[in-house]
């Protein structure tokens, strides 16, 4: 009864104390706050991500973007607006996203050498974004209703939940593991396991600061732990609620990106 | 050879300034004034000697692409030089691929001026309403797929706004398509009723206003639904007219047409239609000029399994007005089918984390009995290095058909990249 009374008045005196204090034990509602923190911070944002790309034995390849990203829906669909700058081979192409819930993503990616504007057909999500062990799905997001979710720790930093893909043949992975933290809901620690029981991919988060107000990842890290090969990633200049039009993402914007956006904010 | 050494040395010289990525190159990026580009070799035979045309190598390239952009205030200029030594021609070269300024005007309106490569339409290797220059010798010799689009110099205004998006191009004086001249290829000739490799040229239209090339696009997406229509003032882009003289020339030709891509399926489905109006020939009866034409199009490109894609496509040229051609031909048995079909095929596979993508691009036409296989195997060896290795494989039945006329041209090709 004291118990009760005292959580009461925490919860009327420091809302968002009490709010961060809480623990839930709904996996699904911990799933959900989890997608909206990675993938869906502020309505819109802008960030510069580097990759270094380093094979077994330990040769390394580079990638430079910048990446625009604009909500239609909190948790739904969403667009994205690619525009990469290393190396040089792919200087100056240009990835489109209509990300969509219900139906296929629409993704377009325009050749600079041939001015051609590309259309992508849909496709398996979890292969190589760009040469990286990144998949697209990494870096756009994995629709919740995928797969199903199972809380099955809860410690002092994380909840621990265990996942399994909806339809097995959907994915490579047969369950994986993810480590949320229990204050900001970013995934910190993603373990997948093959169908042989085997763990084989790792992807962690090495850095995470906030930033406009926004839990953010600005460092992490995925590693094939078959072949040793692994891929790090960097965010830099990252912007949350920027204003972004719809306009930003059409074909406008492959064969001319636009500047005003993707500029570095000062500071 | 001397040009041989360099391209070994090059790569020394830039991996030595090569350092990890540390915080400071972050800061570096935005201001630097780039020049990225490439040093290429390539290397390609035919199979067999072509009586008609000396030395059996078909593509001896040391190529060297810079590339820059400056930005003045709101203006832009882009410049994409090559420059290199082409060893079947026996000559050094310098071409401009893109020197172009562009800029905006008001909200809404994109311009760029200057030599400009332009493409558009769904077609994968196809062109239907794309009348923009392409260089074919390029793309038999085995050259990267980029090299297919020719330059031009142009003036391209594209407007957009919710309802409908346009872009038209103005291309002052016409710029047709690099043709097979005989220099590196031999072709059919309908006069000489065989193969030839004269090293011609073709009589081009006369610099004037009402001889330039006018091409007009509108589109709009709809809910992942792409549409448009197209419109072309200008010429044939091959030589496929013939003077009073028998000179090789470009007939006036117009263009009307209109695409649709959408995804259907598992995949994605495009379709498109052009009517090539003959502006000297309407009916057909006069031998020294094409015919006007149907051109369609339809394809379905989808994943079929993880990494590996398959495009198809089926293709009709429709001569009009066939009866009228055969009545006054110097020679029927040369002229087109009344329908020519055409059906391709893009097999891909992507392996090795993209490292390495194997690739074979087929054409074949059921009603000309002929063929064109494109093999390609690239190799991605680092952010530096790459590889290709293919082939341009012809072949067909009778000697006047579109790949059949190139069977003797039929190569291997291998080139390496060091981009920089």
């Amino acid at each position: 009864m004291k118990h009760w009374l005292k959580l009461a008045l925490i919860s009327v005196i420091l809302p968002g104390f009490a709010a961060q204090g809480e623990t839930l034990t709904d996996a699904e509602e911990i799933v959900r706050r989890a997608n909206l923190a990675a993938y869906y911070g502020g309505a819109d944002g802008r960030s510069e991500v580097r990759m270094i790309i380093s094979d077994a034995q330990d040769r390394q390849q580079r990638r430079q973007f910048t990446v625009l990203r604009r909500d239609i829906e909190d948790g739904g669909d969403q667009q994205f607006l690619v525009v990469f700058s290393q190396p040089s081979d792919v200087r100056g192409t240009v990835f489109l996203v209509d990300k969509h819930i219900q139906q296929d993503d629409d993704r377009w990616l325009y050749l600079p050498g041939l001015d051609l504007v590309k259309r992508i057909s849909a496709g398996d999500k979890r292969t190589s974004f760009v040469g990286a062990h990144y998949f697209y799905e990494d870096v756009s997001g994995r629709r919740p209703t995928d797969d199903t979710h199972e809380l099955t720790d809860t410690t002092d930093q994380y909840y621990v939940l265990t996942h399994a893909p909806v339809d097995s043949s959907s994915a490579e992975f047969s369950e994986y593991v993810t480590w949320i933290d229990r204050q900001t809901f970013l995934p910190m620690k993603i373990e997948y396991t093959n169908s042989a029981g085997k763990l084989y991919r790792r992807v962690e988060v090495l850095k995470a600061e906030k930033i406009d107000g926004y839990p953010t990842v600005t460092a992490s890290r995925v590693s094939d732990l078959l072949t040793g090969g692994r891929t790090d990633m960097q965010f830099r200049y990252i912007k949350y609620d920027i204003g972004l039009p719809n306009s930003v993402f059409t074909e406008r914007s492959l064969r001319n990106p636009p500047r005003d956006w993707l500029e570095r904010p000062a500071g | 050879m001397r040009a041989w050494c360099l391209l070994l040395l090059m790569p020394t010289m830039l991996f030595a300034q090569d350092n990890m990525w540390d915080d400071d190159d972050w800061a570096e990026e935005e201001e630097r004034t780039y020049w990225t580009g490439f040093l290429e070799a390539g290397l390609g035979t035919r199979f067999e000697e072509d009586p008609l045309v000396a030395g059996r190598s078909t593509l001896e390239d040391l190529r060297w692409r810079a590339e820059t952009e400056w930005q003045l205030d709101r203006y832009t200029v882009d410049l994409k030089l090559d420059a290199g030594y082409d060893g079947v021609e026996n000559e050094w070269f310098a071409d401009i691929r893109d020197l172009s300024l562009g800029f905006t005007l008001g909200e809404n309106t994109d311009v760029s001026i200057g030599r400009q490569v332009q493409t558009w339409g769904t077609g994968d290797l196809l062109f239907l309403n794309d009348l923009f220059p392409k260089d074919f010798q390029s793309f038999f010799s085995g050259r990267d797929d980029e090299y297919l689009k020719a330059p031009g110099n142009a003036v391209r205004v594209s407007h957009f706004s919710p309802a409908v998006n346009v872009d038209f191009v103005w291309t002052p004086e016409f710029e047709p398509d690099i043709y097979l001249t005989g220099e590196r290829f031999a072709f059919f000739s309908p006069l000489a009723g065989n193969n030839v490799a004269p090293r011609f040229t073709a009589l081009e239209p006369q610099r004037s206003f009402d001889n330039g090339e006018f091409a007009l696009r509108l589109f709009r997406t709809v809910e992942s639904s792409e549409y448009a229509l197209y419109a072309y003032r200008g010429f044939f882009k091959q030589p496929s007219g013939l003077t009073t003289s028998l000179q090789p020339t470009f007939a006036p030709m117009s263009a009307f047409g209109a695409s649709l891509r959408r995804p259907a399926g598992p995949g994605l489905f495009n379709a498109e239609i052009s009517y090539y109006d003959s502006r000297d020939d309407r009916d057909g009866s006069n031998p020294l000029v094409p015919n006007s034409q149907l051109r369609l199009l339809a394809g379905f490109e989808w994943e079929a399994r993880t990494n590996f894609t398959i495009g198809l496509q089926y293709y009709v040229e429709w001569t009009l007005d066939h009866d009228e051609l055969l009545a006054n031909s110097f020679a029927t048995e040369f002229e087109p089918d009344e329908r020519r079909h055409l059906i391709t095929n893009r097999l891909t596979w992507r392996a090795g984390m993209d490292k390495y993508t194997t690739s074979l691009f087929t054409f074949y036409s059921p009603s000309d009995n002929d063929f064109y296989l494109r093999p390609q195997f690239a190799y991605r060896h680092s952010d530096q290095w790459s590889l290709s290795i293919g082939g341009n494989v012809f072949g067909g039945e009778e000697q006047q058909t579109f790949f059949k006329q190139l069977q003797d041209a039929s190569n291997l090709y291998l080139r390496l990249r060091f981009n920089y």
